[in-house]
């Protein structure tokens, strides 16, 4: 059975969304079916970073009980050159949409909660998905904690910014823990990554944070200047990005 | 049970009465042994339809968030059910969910002798 993956952060600009794109890329060129879910619905990003116009159905349609799954996943297989499948659920990045997803009152999150529960059954059952990823959006907002509690596995985004470390470490005690979620930590924008041993930054990640390191994503000029508009797994086979990313992804299909 | 209930029932009918009404004062009994556990003397009594968000979830004590999100992920299940996903004993869970009903954050129907807890989100399908 497949897995849902929650890549998360406490704070925003961690690197959360290239690295849900550059994951679903990954697990898809491996020749895996993939759901990538956009479920930051204050600044939507996903619509535009995978250049698809403008969606018939969002994600915020299913949430709102408008629609089923099947109307909001587009098919953005082409863009994987090999047998795997990547689809793609957008949310809707309209001011009023956004307003509308601010404003949403218990009762609605609950329901919300209830329809990301669903997809287990639908997306990993049915209709046999190897993975599920929800980019979130950063800190303790509804929509993020819903996607934690739906996930399998937290991946972690984290720097070495102070005041992101100090928050990570509280989600991961007041947050993660909570929820009995399998975390994974990424260390991500990494500044002499090669001058420090992997082993040190192992045993730095366990003594700060206590939880297991999934990788250290090394600060690439060649991904900053890229502006989000490559998506390096796919069309960069051999960039050393690409080559951690594959990395990572065998790492989760051994868990 | 009132006498009068029992009369003109055939013996079947009402073994099947008391054991109902046996299996109900179990779960009493169970709710209160928890609360001792916990040392609480009640139980705050929310509203009937009290929503059971992640906020909620995580505002709650852990052995009874537990039992929560075993119902969430579930939608609809007996206490044996929850039992089978949180690897606590059966009595345990039947007590933290009656709990939970008590609380308003969970439903509960009978079907027979079964017993299913729910969380209700009324425009949501099953």
């Amino acid at each position: 059975m497949g897995k849902i993956l929650a890549v998360h952060s406490y704070k925003g600009g961690t690197g959360k969304t290239l690295l849900a794109i550059n994951l679903s890329a990954s697990f898809a060129k491996q020749g895996k079916k993939v759901c990538l879910f956009d479920l930051d619905f204050r600044a939507p990003s996903l619509a535009t970073l995978l250049k698809v116009g403008k969606a018939e159905h969002w994600l915020n349609d299913y949430l709102n009980g408008a629609c089923e799954i099947d109307k909001v996943l587009i098919d953005l297989s082409e863009r994987i050159n090999n047998k795997g499948h990547l689809y793609v659920g957008l949310a809707n990045p309209a001011t009023e949409a956004i307003r509308d997803m601010s404003a949403k009152d218990r009762k609605w999150e609950m329901r919300a909660l209830g329809r990301l529960l669903a997809l287990r059954n639908s997306l990993l059952n049915d209709k046999t998905f190897d993975y599920v990823i929800f980019d979130t959006s950063p800190g303790l907002q509804y929509s993020s904690i819903n996607a934690i509690v739906a996930a399998d596995v937290v991946v972690v985004a984290t720097t070495f910014d102070r005041s992101d470390v100090d928050g990570t470490q509280r989600m991961l005690r007041e947050l993660y823990d909570l929820f009995e979620k399998k975390t994974e930590v990424v260390l991500n924008k990494v500044l002499d990554a090669s001058r420090t041993g992997k082993e040190e930054l192992q045993a730095l990640v366990k003594d700060i944070y206590q939880a297991p390191l999934l990788s250290v994503i090394p600060c690439f000029c060649d991904v900053l200047k890229a502006e989000g508009g490559i998506i390096f797994a796919a069309e960069k086979p051999d960039h050393p990005f690409t080559r951690i990313l594959d990395e990572m992804t065998n790492k989760i299909n051994q868990m | 049970m009132a006498n009068q209930e029992l009369v003109g029932k055939k013996p079947l009918q009402v073994l099947e009465k008391i054991r109902e009404n046996l299996e109900k004062l179990n779960e009493k009994m169970e709710v209160m042994i928890e609360l001792q556990k916990h040392n609480r003397k009640d139980i705050p009594q929310l509203p009937t339809d009290t929503p059971l968000d992640v906020m909620t979830l995580l505002s709650m004590p852990d052995h009874l968030r537990k039992t929560a999100m075993a119902v969430c992920r579930l939608g609809r299940a007996t206490a044996d059910e929850i039992a089978q996903q949180t690897h606590r004993a059966r009595a345990v869970e039947s007590a933290y969910l009656n709990q939970l009903v008590m609380m308003g954050y969970t439903k509960k129907e009978r079907k027979g002798r079964r017993a299913y807890f729910y969380v209700e989100r009324e425009s949501q399908e099953r």
